[in-house]
């Protein structure tokens, strides 16, 4: 009887504290809610699987720059592969690293789940911003195969940056394909992994929770960010604040839910910088946060018609700016790229070859941020057509000619040529492409800012008087 | 909207020093004025201050008028203005242009100092905006159609600095359409060849030159108050009684002196006239066309009429021409025809 008593109080406490913590601003915990649940699991939020892809997909693009020009380029495939296609074996985690002033907690993937990979996650439709006529995992495969032959991880006679474009391609492919092309897609239907459902057999929590839970993991945010300044989460993802990331203060970063992944990062990194007239961070945490508070509230029901409409309502929000962040990556690299061969122009011998490496990494992250987009749920048609053209499936190399496609052994094709100054028009007709398409507004390294800086100071009304 | 947000709608151009008619311009007009009649034509104060303060001229019907097409023409800009291309589409292609043409070296001239640059730029942008100008009012007189539009300006009997705003609304649509187009040639082609150091040279926000034109008097071209430079100089600079010239109704005056700022347009194009200071000029449209100065609706509707005339005359000349041709060609058959029977 008394233990009987003692179970009660310990449930109602358990509920009431539960119940307060719900209503704090973090991403969970939130109580178990599943209808008929007898088990002593207090909190329902669970995305580890998703970031163990993250350090997947971190520790692969640091893998990708460890080549030495063909010598390991058998084993090191192999190791990228492991962290590619996951493995049995525990993996170390390469990337993200403990550092001085920025203590991690995890060290190898088995500490934050097991029996993870990201190819099982990969988007696999077409993939014509690529040569060779590849699906979305062939051209990672592709990537991996070309990275582990090269020297450090570029190839200076095609200008490929191999990291950059394995990591930001992945961070679309994976992340964004995942989180907005399934779990918050389908998933959200009626009928599939309902709310008064467990996930699967034995968990603990309920079908749309979960489902939920999963893209958020995708999305790389800290549990407790909300109501942090651009800046500090950047700070956090950049490893420069530990005070910041470090919310239950043991001195350690945890992975699981105290990081900052790269989806987040750059929603971050643009709120912070160019016009500073976004909230991209904001904006999706709290619709991925009140989405959330809707499931749980539902308190293990099957969800009504009005509140999945309302739950998609929020995974739309979700998914228009995730795009939009995509867009001023895109925006931002092609600015880059923009401002590099202006560079070069004054430069040669060494100084040259530097700024061109600088020059190729910036192309690196702006094709795989084009890719990125174009791995998501829609379709972007006659757009990622024009953008791919204008991009070229190569940078303009240093004798000027381009990757135009791929031969039948898997060689890349350069037979043309381009000027440096007709890529620029390009680059800012990508621009001018991310402002009238996504309307992005941070628009950051942006090619024609001084034009618009000028012409506003003009005013040119003023000079619409006439003698 | 409120009260004060409707005063500062209407009012606004009082305050901002990038319009003539910035209260700062005016009263540097009237020192001006007042300095001109009291050393050079060596008039008494109280005259000096009854001819500037002239209330046959401030509250004349052609001026009453002057006022009403000020305010109205506000909303008309209000309007119009979002309609019309913005400068910065037009700066974007050319600057897209740019690019696109490899003969064209981006950042050719990056290196020079910025000082240069700057003032360059700043000469550059008057000069083509001064030129720009004196081209469209040019076809202003010359072409009928505009001319039918520009004669709005020129019915003024008396003249004011709130003249300046005396135009069809036509007209303000011309004319910002060549600031836009001059405006965006200059500044995309700067950019392009010289980076992203350029700039212009300012005083309150308002390039310098222009702050010059303003400050020492551009408001007394349209007054009574004829203010004329030595003769080497009215080859460069228009003065404000060059430009009294301009409104002269008599013969000799017409079509002279279309320049804003520079007298060296008019001078390289034969149609500089200097000032003659031979008592007052009479200002307006010779008796033929006169008479509609002081009726706003005319002033509104007439443009539109007399343009639909033009319009119709042209097409009836151009029909008949058809017509010519026409019965020629048929001519031509018939004889063909007859010659084939016979």
């Amino acid at each position: 009887m008394i233990i009987k008593k003692l179970k009660t109080t310990t449930a109602i406490v358990a509920i009431a504290l539960s119940g307060t913590i719900a209503l704090s601003d973090g991403y969970g915990p939130f109580p178990v809610t599943l209808q008929g649940y007898s088990g002593d699991k207090t909190n329902t939020v669970s995305y580890s699987g998703q970031i163990a892809r993250h350090v997947l997909e971190q520790s692969l693009k640091k893998l990708a720059g460890k080549g030495n020009g063909g010598g390991n380029a058998a084993d090191l495939e192999a190791q990228m592969l492991s962290y590619f296609n996951g493995s049995d074996e525990d993996l170390p985690i390469i990337a993200p690293k403990s550092k001085d002033g920025f203590k991690i907690k995890q060290t190898s993937l088995h500490q934050i789940s097991k029996g993870k990979n990201i190819s099982g996650k990969f988007y696999d439709g077409a993939m014509t911003a690529w040569p060779g006529n590849m699906s979305g995992k062939d051209v990672a495969y592709n990537m991996i195969a070309m990275a582990a032959k090269s020297n450090k991880g570029f190839d200076a006679d095609t200008g490929y940056d191999w990291a950059q474009l394995i990591s930001k391609y992945t961070m679309g492919a994976m992340a964004y394909n995942q989180a907005v092309d399934n779990y918050l897609d389908e998933k959200l239907s009626a009928e599939k992994k309902p709310n008064d459902k467990p996930y699967k057999d034995g968990v603990h929590y309920t079908g749309k929770e979960h489902s939920w839970d999963e893209a958020f993991g995708y999305w790389g945010a800290a549990a407790h960010q909300h109501g942090f300044k651009p800046n500090k989460v950047y700070e956090i993802a950049k490893m420069k604040n530990q005070g910041a990331a470090d919310k239950n203060g043991d001195g350690m970063v945890d992975l699981k839910s105290e990081y900052v992944f790269g989806p987040t990062y750059y929603a971050a990194a643009f709120d912070r910088s160019g016009t500073k007239s976004t909230n991209y961070t904001s904006t999706i945490f709290d619709a991925f946060l009140d989405g959330r508070k809707l499931i749980t509230a539902a308190a293990g029901n099957a969800l009504t018609d009005s509140e999945r409409s309302q739950l998609k309502a929020y995974a739309a929000t979700i998914e228009e700016n995730w795009e939009k962040v995509l867009a001023e990556a895109v925006f931002k690299y092609a600015g880059s790229v923009y401002k590099d061969i202006n560079k070069m122009k004054d430069l040669s011998g060494d100084d040259l070859n530097k700024a061109y490496r600088a020059y190729s990494k910036h192309w690196g992250e702006l094709k795989g941020f084009a890719m990125a987009m174009q791995s998501g749920k829609s379709n972007l048609g006659a757009t990622a057509t024009k953008m791919n053209e204008l991009m070229g499936f190569g940078p303009v190399t240093l004798n000027n000619s381009y990757v135009t496609g791929m031969d039948l052994n898997g060689n890349f094709v350069m037979d043309r040529k381009r000027s440096w100054s007709d890529y620029q028009l390009h680059m800012l007709k990508i621009q001018q492409m991310m402002v009238d398409t996504f309307s992005v507004k941070a628009r950051v390294n942006d090619g024609l800012n001084d034009l618009q800086a000028l012409t506003d100071k003009l005013d040119s009304a003023s000079s619409a008087e006439t003698d | 909207m409120d009260d004060i947000n409707l005063l500062n709608f209407f009012l606004s151009d009082f305050i901002n020093p990038k319009k003539r008619v910035f209260t700062g311009y005016l009263i540097l007009s009237i020192l001006l004025a007042s300095l001109w009649l009291l050393l050079i034509k060596q008039q008494t104060l109280k005259s000096t201050f009854r001819k500037i303060f002239d209330k046959k001229i401030l509250w004349s019907g052609s001026a009453k008028a002057d006022y009403k097409l000020f305010l109205i023409n506000r909303v008309f800009t209000f309007f119009i203005s979002p309609l019309l291309i913005s400068q910065v589409a037009i700066s974007t292609a050319l600057y897209l242009f740019l690019h696109s043409v490899d003969f064209f070296n981006q950042n050719l001239f990056s290196d020079t100092p910025l000082s240069i640059i700057v003032a360059l730029f700043t000469v550059s942008l008057f000069v083509v905006d001064d030129f720009t100008k004196y081209v469209v009012h040019r076809w202003m007189h010359k072409i009928p159609i505009l001319w039918a539009i520009h004669k709005v300006h020129h019915s003024a009997k008396t003249m004011t600095p709130i003249t300046v705003y005396r135009v069809h609304p036509l007209e303000g649509v011309l004319f910002s359409l060549r600031s836009v187009f001059a405006q965006g040639a200059v500044i995309p082609t700067f950019l392009f060849f010289f980076g992203g150091a350029v700039d212009l040279y300012t005083i309150v926000g308002v390039n310098i030159l222009v702050f010059f034109f303003h400050a020492t008097g551009s408001n007394l071209r349209h007054s009574h108050i004829d203010i004329s430079y030595w003769k080497w100089l009215e080859h460069i600079l228009i003065s404000p009684s060059q430009h009294q010239v301009h409104h002269s109704i008599a013969e000799k005056h017409y079509d002279k002196n279309f320049g804003a700022a520079l007298a060296v347009w008019d001078w390289i194009f034969g149609s500089l006239h200097l000032s003659e200071n031979k008592g007052d000029v009479v200002f307006g449209l010779d008796t033929y066309e006169s008479g509609k100065e002081g009726k706003i609706q005319d002033l509104y509707l007439e443009p539109l009429f007399e343009i639909a005339r033009i319009i119709k005359i042209f097409s009836t000349k151009i029909a008949f021409r058809i017509f010519n041709r026409l019965s020629l060609i048929k001519d031509l058959f018939s004889f063909q025809i007859k010659k084939n029977k016979s």
